[in-house]
């Protein structure tokens, strides 16, 4: 049995796709950043002449969040293939 | 601009004689960093302090016992004072009105010891005021013993089955009965058993004696007239600190100066009748120094500076040469950021002037709002005359800068607080139909004008409404440009360095590929939207290109472990657009719940802005004020945060402090604050 569906359907299932995307990524990257953000804390407590150093490490997870966005833009953007699939 | 100072190499050598003038006119100075001698030659010795340095370290910690007692801190200086006017005024300033300050200090921390333990008393009296006892018969018996304190239950019973002879008085307190047991001594360890079943628990009575409540009283009153002492006290150090304190801070600096000089020295190699010092200088300085050094020294002392050649040996040798950034005053400021990372390498670029050059472009594309821009400036002037310090002007400065480009790419924007808010209704709106039609042609990029002159720029994309469909993809095309640019031109000083390091192989095998990969790699996207299938192929082609000569690198296969990250760290520019998209989407849920929302629901479903309901217009503002501000707090911050990540993890890493960081030029001698010259 084939699975039809329409235009808006499918339209919304993207959406939440998109929002899927960015959504996890940014709990991923708030995951990976957790860690860090603890030990760069530490650290600069220790020695505050790391704080550039660690701001840097601290932000290097951050890039996970734009790779989630840029999928959910591409699923938003790059709409018109999928609907030449759907309509008839 | 690009590149620290240039620093020679000298030599200082010149007879013991001379050596207090020659130190005296190197603090004067403040040129030559030098560079500490660490014994390692034998026919020469560490130096040793020379004139009153015990004399000028004691001192330095009395006063900075007592400047702590006051609670001095750093600040800017109201008025300075000479020299001479310290030193005539430091005997009463450290003697006299130190021992004062810790005499008073002293006496306040008895009395807060003593008020403290009288609190302790009047609380363990406090319950005892339920008995009938008076004081004294609490304490000083030698064949009882006595047991007060709180028991969960009645203990009468139970104590007088274990000692028949005893005396229990009995009271309620708050949240559980008092007692006061007397049994004879040789049965307190049975009692103390029973009571411990009762949850006994213990209170030590004070030795006082008479009537619980006066003896209350009589303690609240010694309290009272301890805190009356008290007052009189502190006014006394506030008033000191007021009087004294630019005299103090003076008088501190004039000591760490003096303890610098003496104990210079020790920095210095010596021999028995000669003293030779170590050190850099900036290049176009030297002869400066070598005139003022001689003049002083009257004829004693040598300055050389050593040849490039042998300073290098030196420097290979492992001895750091100093770095100083050297900026235009406009461009200052992002040394901070610069410094944040890692000070420059003294043959690495000073990235300063790129920071200065891209910083604030990416802070106002984020952040891109009149509004906001306006309100960061006005915040950031008040900041300004309250936070003195340099590093806080330094960031001030930096953030001001970014505010300017944010007011200007409010106006690209068309958004003030928001988009088709009050941008709308100050410069207008195009007519319902031609905005269907835009739509209709996908040329829609928002509906604002610019007043009379309508809408701008090719394809009239201005003022573009960053929530437009098209606009979203013109911003993301943007962002990538951006991106490109800046991490080529961060591969060309990393190509650069390179050279400057004389490693060919690293700049050409490593540096450049990634350069033409991400160039590249961006023109055959475009390629692809643009459906141009020459640019994809040129593109790919060179792409592989590219990896190929990566793999022929330094680093050989394992480079190719690196590739995936060239093209995030393109990818990663797209925060430009999406933190500002965030921003943007805040501001106009805000507006919209004001004004399409709550507004017209407090007014009875009036649509018109004209009959909106007195609360309606206050429920509406109260929300706008609250979102707005919220929004404008983290609008502040990650403008601020994510270009500064784009620098430190996309730009630096193609060329900057892959050595590890240089040393900050810090020439000896002190900065003059509170002293005249």
């Amino acid at each position: 049995m084939a699975v039809v569906a329409d235009a808006g359907t499918l339209y919304g299932l993207l959406a939440v796709g998109a929002g899927l995307a960015t959504g996890l990524a940014g709990i991923g990257a708030g995951v990976g950043e957790q860690g860090i953000g603890a030990a760069v804390v530490g650290v600069v407590a220790e020695e505050p002449g790391f704080l550039g150093k660690g701001l840097f490490l601290m932000l290097l997870p951050e890039t996970l969040i734009i790779f989630g966005l840029a999928v959910s833009l591409i699923l938003m953007f790059a709409w018109t293939p999928f609907s030449a699939i759907v309509t008839p | 601009m690009l590149k620290p100072v240039k620093m020679s190499r000298v030599v200082v050598a010149g007879s013991k004689d001379v050596i207090s003038p020659v130190v005296e006119k190197l603090h004067e100075l403040r040129l030559l960093h030098i560079v500490n001698y660490n014994g390692s030659q034998p026919q020469f010795e560490m130096g040793k302090p020379i004139g009153k340095a015990k004399e000028y370290s004691e001192d330095l910690i009395k006063l900075r016992s007592v400047t702590r007692y006051l609670d001095l801190n750093k600040k800017t200086p109201d008025k300075t004072f000479s020299e001479s006017q310290i030193l005539s005024d430091m005997g009463n300033l450290i003697n006299n009105v130190g021992d004062d300050v810790t005499a008073t200090y002293e006496r306040i921390t008895a009395i807060d010891a003593e008020v403290k333990s009288k609190q302790d008393q009047v609380k363990a009296l406090t319950p005892l005021a339920v008995l009938p006892l008076p004081l004294e018969a609490y304490y000083g018996y030698d064949s009882l013993a006595t047991f007060v304190g709180t028991a969960a239950s009645a203990v009468d019973a139970d104590v007088a089955r274990v000692s028949p002879v005893n005396e229990i008085y009995t009271g309620s307190a708050k949240n559980a009965t008092f007692v006061a047991v007397f049994v004879p001594a040789e049965k307190a360890s049975e009692v103390s058993a029973v009571l411990s079943e009762h949850g006994f628990s213990e209170t030590s009575v004070p030795r006082l004696e008479g009537n619980v409540d006066s003896a209350i009283a009589a303690l609240e009153g010694g309290i009272k007239s301890l805190d009356g002492e008290k007052a009189p006290l502190q006014k006394k150090l506030v008033d000191i600190k007021k009087q004294y304190e630019d005299e103090m801070l003076a008088t501190d600096e004039y000591l760490s100066m003096q303890t610098q000089k003496t104990e210079a020295p020790l920095r210095f190699a010596e021999t028995d009748n000669a003293f030779v010092i170590d050190g850099y200088v900036p290049a176009d300085q030297f002869s400066r120094l070598k005139n003022e050094l001689e003049s002083a020294a009257g004829g004693k002392l040598e300055v050389q500076m050593i040849v490039d050649k042998e300073a290098e040996a030196l420097a290979e040798k492992g001895e750091d040469i100093p770095s100083q950034m050297d900026n235009p005053s406009l461009v200052r400021p992002y040394e901070l950021i610069t410094r944040l990372f890692a000070i420059p390498e003294y043959k690495e670029f000073d990235p300063s002037l790129l920071i200065f050059i891209f910083f604030p472009i990416m802070f106002g594309m984020i952040l891109g709002d009149i509004g906001y821009g306006v309100m960061t400036m006005l915040v950031l002037i008040m900041l300004k005359k309250k936070f003195r310090t340099p590093g806080w002007q330094q960031l001030i400065n930096v953030v001001m800068i970014g505010s300017v480009w944010s007011i200007i790419f409010g106006f690209f924007y068309g958004e003030i607080f928001g988009p088709l808010g009050l941008w709308g209704r100050m410069m207008g709106h195009l007519p319902e139909h031609e905005i269907e039609l835009a739509k209709e042609a996908g040329l829609y990029f928002g509906e604002g004008v610019f007043g009379a002159l309508g809408r701008m720029g090719p394809l009239g994309i201005f003022p573009m409404d960053r929530l437009a469909t098209n606009a979203v993809l013109l911003l993301i095309g943007t962002s990538i440009f951006i991106g490109v640019i800046h991490c080529s031109v961060g591969s060309i000083f990393g190509i650069k360095t390179e050279l400057n390091y004389g490693s060919k192989k690293h700049a050409y095998f490593e540096r450049l590929p990634v350069m033409l990969f991400q160039v590249f790699f961006a023109i055959a996207l475009l390629g692809l939207v643009m459906g141009q299938s020459i640019l994809t192929y040129l593109g790919i082609i060179v792409v592989v290109a590219s990896v190929v000569m990566l793999v022929m690198g330094p680093e050989g296969p394992m480079s190719l472990a690196h590739t995936p990250s060239y093209v995030s760290n393109l990818i990663s520019y797209l925060r430009l657009l999406a933190i500002g998209l965030a921003s943007v989407g805040l501001a106009y849920a805000a507006n919209q719940l004001a004004f399409y929302v709550i507004m017209p629901m407090l007014s009875g479903g009036a649509t018109d802005s004209a009959e909106f309901s007195m609360l309606g217009i206050i429920a509406g503002i109260v929300i706008l004020v609250a979102v707005h501000f919220i929004n404008f707090l983290l609008g502040i911050l990650s403008p601020f945060m994510h270009p500064l990540r784009l620098h430190y993890v996309e730009m630096f890493t193609k060329f900057y402090s892959a050595h590890g960081g240089g040393v900050e030029y810090s020439p000896f001698g002190h900065v003059r604050r509170f002293l005249k010259a």
